[in-house]
């Protein structure tokens, strides 16, 4: 790929757009200092670490990677070190849903980071990445999902018809997890089709319900944190899974999917509609990965019964320690990694920006290069993380809820018990986790 | 004749059964290793795709950041790492086990057999539960992200089984041999080198081999105690292919080969010690 | 003969030449374990280092008796193991026996034979995590193409099935130890009897059950026991495959153990769970230990 080209190019077509952009900025001298990181690994985090060595260009400091890994091992290994007091490196590879967990190790950014620097991010994830008042994570990158789907199934003349003569209601594109259920259970043909599919393990699934509880009008906790999430509204969410699971509308693995398993079955063909990641949609899109590349749809993820659209979000983020032995260049690292020409690095392989203006401008340069589809994942996802996107409860004991909440998700899909029931035991362990916790 | 050419026949048809049997229980392993020649969008495919129409070595060049998709694994570190851990652990333990070995079989002493039932019951202990006081005892030594820590670990995942085996062939060994070349004025060391080292021989290597594809092939307490390139060894590096959303598989199975060939080729290569080895470990007591 | 052991009677040659192995020993699994066993009588958080400080006596052992989650992880271990262990003997003696057999081009049969040892246990995890996908997986696409079913079959979903997908990629994995050592057993037997029992008329049956097999046994605890030692090498596979799921189906002790001790951050009672697995473990290998020496012993060996 001849990234320079394209680099030159975009320099050309934006130098009108921004007078004073980063270009000028100061990264501060660091001579002889090695800032030592630990950052979360995979292919399509790769692209940003490339740029490391423009910063220790011009700071003179040298980047020691410690290790590189998926978030999950990242976590063991940070809790390790908490328990261990090993917390010798600076910068840390972050998550909204996972930084609560950490406590105080990580030090409070608007006291080293300068307001210039804050100022040009989305407010909102800002917001998402601040833990008891102080903000321990500057956003890389933010996630949210929306719901592609297959164009040309959606457009066929025969669908319509029978659909209308089943449901009665005229095929379309879904406003409404109802009818997302209609017409998932509409196309499937398992097990060569499946109408629509969900990730069913871990905090993946623990997420996608408690997307739809709230898209349902209910709550993971009361004011007072007693869990309320085996309420009627979270029967009514995890009925949802429960029913496309019976009606075989789903994949019948999908208990023990996770987001590869999701993101690859989409790309093969073979489910009609996918609630997913935009990080997912460049894959989607190419040829070489996709079978349903140049016949993909998207749209705002649809609403539950309350009227609100589902909007589970996070952010991969950036962390420095508090005991970092030189706050300075660690925040100048950060405030690199975040910035104007970095964010659009990752907004060009199609990570969702976190800075306002990141938006706007890769908006504008996948028009210029006529990338129509990338233009409209970037419409549909700037909409949705301004409006709808939220984040679990920011406490420490979100993974720990998760585990309890799970596997009783699973029991009830896979038929072991009822919604209620299910949920009704979870919410029992959920309770004792929070007692221990000491919140009532 | 014709008995000569039946005979020969039978032995033919059972070699071809036991290999085709054979082969068929290295099906998925096979998977793997053809996978690994294969794009992600061909393994992976749906209606599947059973021809191999695109072999190719993309998935190796990707790891060691040629071609079009790089990914650029520090793979050299870790494959250096994967053998100076695997090979040291392996002949450390073999010392410390033949001098053990050598007790147990040459020596009686008080509450032997509990000595030796408490050697192997330490080694039971699931790694599992002593990854995480393993991890704040080798942090106060500084030993974490160092060969130093894993290679020590291994040797002791190690000893147990090697001093068993070596025990078991030390005692083949009639005593008198070593006695004999005593009288003829030999100290007690020289009668080891010279006589009782040179039998046990097979079953050292094939100690040998279990300890170095225990320590080649271990994952979950090398992927607690390595950071870096500083010491991460191979098993560990396959978890590289894995990002937050996505899994690799082809880039995986190319790792896989990388990690599977050198262990085979050293298999292969011990093959008659391995099993004279084993013969006489263990068993006879 | 006697003259040369009583020369050196004394403990002190035997216990040096031994310190090496004990001082690892020590080192590398009694210190943790005591360490780790003052922390499972704390409410140890990994994330709070200061709460390893408060002692709560035996609490955390007092819940887990009465964690049903948690007895049903323990019976479904024992199950895994039993069942796993079982089939792998069976298994690994059929090979055995069939290679046995041969006499020309044995060296590759049996390095083929090994072939599944050279994989490490998170790769075998991977390995059987999308050879058992009801949708992509290969099992299922062979399945469907021959014609034999024409559903997707839940390889990892359904309660039954999910069990016996982790135990044959144990299976797999770990037949090629049990196949290995029970042919060491079978080169080591002598022909004497067998030619005995020939020229008697018993029948290739009755060879196998009464001179062959009690034979060979003791080979087949050694390959018990050490695989025994080492079982817990499935956590990688089962993490991978299923992590305990779907809703705690495939859930064995050890995977129970990570997920509360490092997800949870609840070390001080995953600690409790690790030493109950650890007094699991070392039964099973001391069972088959006795079981060893007994055979040892039947066959007019030693001690």
């Amino acid at each position: 790929m001849p990234r320079l080209t394209m680099k030159a190019m975009v320099a050309t077509a934006l130098v009108p757009l921004m007078a004073v952009p980063a270009v000028a900025q100061d990264y501060g001298n660091y001579d002889g200092y090695t800032l030592r990181v630990k950052l979360i690994g995979g292919a399509q985090y790769e692209p940003l670490y490339a740029e490391i060595e423009k910063w220790e260009e011009m700071t003179g400091a040298s980047v020691e990677i410690l290790s590189r890994k998926n978030h999950f091992e990242l976590d063991r290994e940070i809790k390790q070190d908490i328990a261990a007091s090993t917390l010798d490196w600076c910068v840390g590879s972050n998550h909204t849903s996972f930084a609560p967990q950490y406590g105080s190790i990580y030090t409070d950014l608007r006291e080293i980071v300068s307001e210039d620097a804050l100022a040009g991010f989305v407010p909102l994830v800002l917001e998402h990445g601040t833990v008891d008042g102080r903000l321990v994570q500057l956003p890389r990158h933010s996630d949210v999902s929306n719901l592609f789907y297959i164009k040309s199934i959606f457009e066929d003349a025969d669908n319509q018809a029978a659909f209308r003569d089943e449901y009665g209601y005229d095929l379309a594109p879904p406003e409404t997890w109802d009818q997302v259920k209609d017409q998932a259970m509409f196309f499937a043909d398992p097990p060569d089709f499946f109408g629509t599919q969900f990730v069913g393990k871990d905090e993946a699934i623990t997420g996608r319900f408690y997307e739809m509880l709230v898209a349902e009008g209910g709550q993971l906790f009361s004011d007072d944190w007693e869990p309320t999430f085996n309420s009627d509204a979270g029967v009514r969410a995890l009925s949802f899974f429960v029913d496309l699971y019976e009606a075989g509308a789903v994949p019948v693995g999908v208990p023990n999917y996770l987001w590869d398993d999701t993101g690859l079955g989409f790309a093969s063909g073979t489910v009609a509609m996918n609630l997913d990641w935009g990080g997912w949609s460049a894959f989607f899109n190419d040829p070489e990965n996709s079978k349903v590349a140049g016949d993909i749809g998207l749209i705002r993820a649809p609403k539950g019964s309350a009227g609100i659209r589902t909007g589970w979000s996070g952010s991969h983020t950036f962390s420095v320690t508090e005991t970092c032995d030189n706050k300075a260049a660690a925040a100048s690292f950060v405030t690199f990694l975040t910035d104007y020409d970095r964010q659009m690095v990752e907004a060009r392989k199609g990570l969702l920006p976190t800075r306002t203006q990141v938006w706007d401008d890769a908006k504008a340069e996948f028009a210029s290069d006529g990338n129509d589809f990338l233009v409209t994942v970037f419409e549909t996802y700037q909409a949705s993380m301004a409006e709808d996107a939220f984040t679990p409860p920011l406490i420490p004991e979100w993974i720990e809820v998760s585990n309890v909440l799970w596997p009783k998700l699973q029991a009830a899909m896979v038929g072991d018990m009822s919604p209620a029931e299910a949920l009704n035991e979870a919410a029992e362990e959920a309770l004792l986790v929070m007692e221990d916790a000491g919140y009532r | 004749m014709n008995r000569e050419m039946k005979k020969r026949l039978r032995a033919a048809g059972l070699w071809v059964t036991t290999f085709v049997l054979m082969v068929i229980m290295c099906v998925p392993g096979l998977w793997v290793v053809l996978s690994a020649f294969r794009p992600n969008r061909e393994i992976l495919a749906k209606p599947p795709i059973w021809v191999p129409e695109d072999l190719t070595l993309n998935n190796f060049g990707k790891i060691f950041g040629f071609g079009a998709e790089q990914v650029a694994i520090p793979v050299l570190s870790y494959f250096w790492n994967s053998m100076v851990i695997a090979l040291t652990s392996t002949v450390i333990a073999l010392i410390i086990g033949m001098a053990g070995g050598y007790a147990f079989a040459r020596f009686r002493f008080r509450f032997k057999n509990a000595w030796f039932l408490g050697l192997m019951l330490f080694r039971a202990v699931p790694g599992i539960a002593l990854s995480l006081p393993v991890f704040m005892l080798w942090s106060r030594l500084g030993l974490i992200d160092t060969q130093m820590g894993l290679i020590i670990v291994y040797v002791s995942l190690n000893v147990p089984f090697t001093i068993w085996l070596i025990d078991g062939f030390f005692r083949q060994i009639p005593m008198s041999l070593s006695e004999a070349a005593q009288v003829d004025g030999c100290t007690r060391w020289q009668a080891f080198w010279k006589i009782e080292f040179p039998l046990a021989r097979s079953g050292i290597a094939a100690a040998g081999v279990f300890a170095f594809l225990t320590s080649w092939n271990e994952f979950a307490l090398a992927s607690q105690l390595t950071r870096s390139t500083d010491s991460k060894t191979l098993p560990v590096g396959l978890m590289d292919f894995t990002a937050q959303f996505t899994i690799d598989w082809a880039g995986m199975c190319a790792m896989a080969v990388i990690i599977i060939v050198p262990a085979l080729i050293l298999t292969f290569l011990v093959q008659k010690h391995l099993i004279a080895g084993l013969t006489f470990g263990g068993v006879k007591g | 003969m006697n003259r040369f052991i009583r020369r050196h009677q004394g403990t002190l040659t035997p216990l040096l030449l031994l310190s090496p192995a004990i001082l690892t020993m020590l080192f590398v699994v009694a210190i943790p374990l005591v360490f780790s066993f003052y922390t499972s009588l704390t409410p140890y958080r990994l994330t709070r280092p200061e709460s390893i400080e408060i002692f709560v006596g035996f609490r955390n052992y007092v819940r887990l008796f009465g964690n049903d989650d948690f007895w049903a992880a323990f019976l479904r271990t024992i199950l895994f193991l039993a069942i796993a262990l079982n089939v792998e003997f069976i298994l690994g003696l059929g090979i055995a026996l069939l290679i046995n057999k041969i006499t020309w081009g044995q060296r590759t049969l049996r390095t083929i034979m090994m072939f599944p040892m050279m994989f490490s246990p998170i790769l075998v995890g991977f390995q059987f995590k999308f050879i058992f996908n009801d949708n992509i997986g290969i099992l299922n696409n062979a399945l469907q193409s021959l014609g034999i079913t024409d559903q997707a079959i839940p390889w990892l979903v359904d309660g039954k099935l999910a069990m016996f997908s982790i135990i044959f990629a144990e299976v797999w994995m770990s037949t090629s130890v049990f196949a290995i050592l029970l042919l060491a057993g079978l080169f080591a037997m002598p022909r004497d009897p067998l030619e005995a029992a020939k020229v008697d008329g018993c029948n290739a049956w009755q060879t196998f059950r009464h001179i062959t097999l009690p034979f060979i046994m003791p080979f087949a605890f050694i390959a018990m026991t050490i695989r025994s030692l080492d079982v817990a090498r499935a956590y990688d596979i089962v993490a991978v495959m299923t992590d305990g799921g779907p809703a705690g189906r495939t859930e064995l002790l050890w995977t129970m153990i990570a997920r509360v001790g490092y997800e949870n951050a609840r070390m001080g009672q995953a600690n409790a769970m690790a030493y109950i697995s650890t007094i699991l473990s070392i039964a099973f290998t001391y069972y088959f230990f006795t079981k060893l020496v007994a055979a040892r012993r039947y066959m007019g060996g030693a001690e």
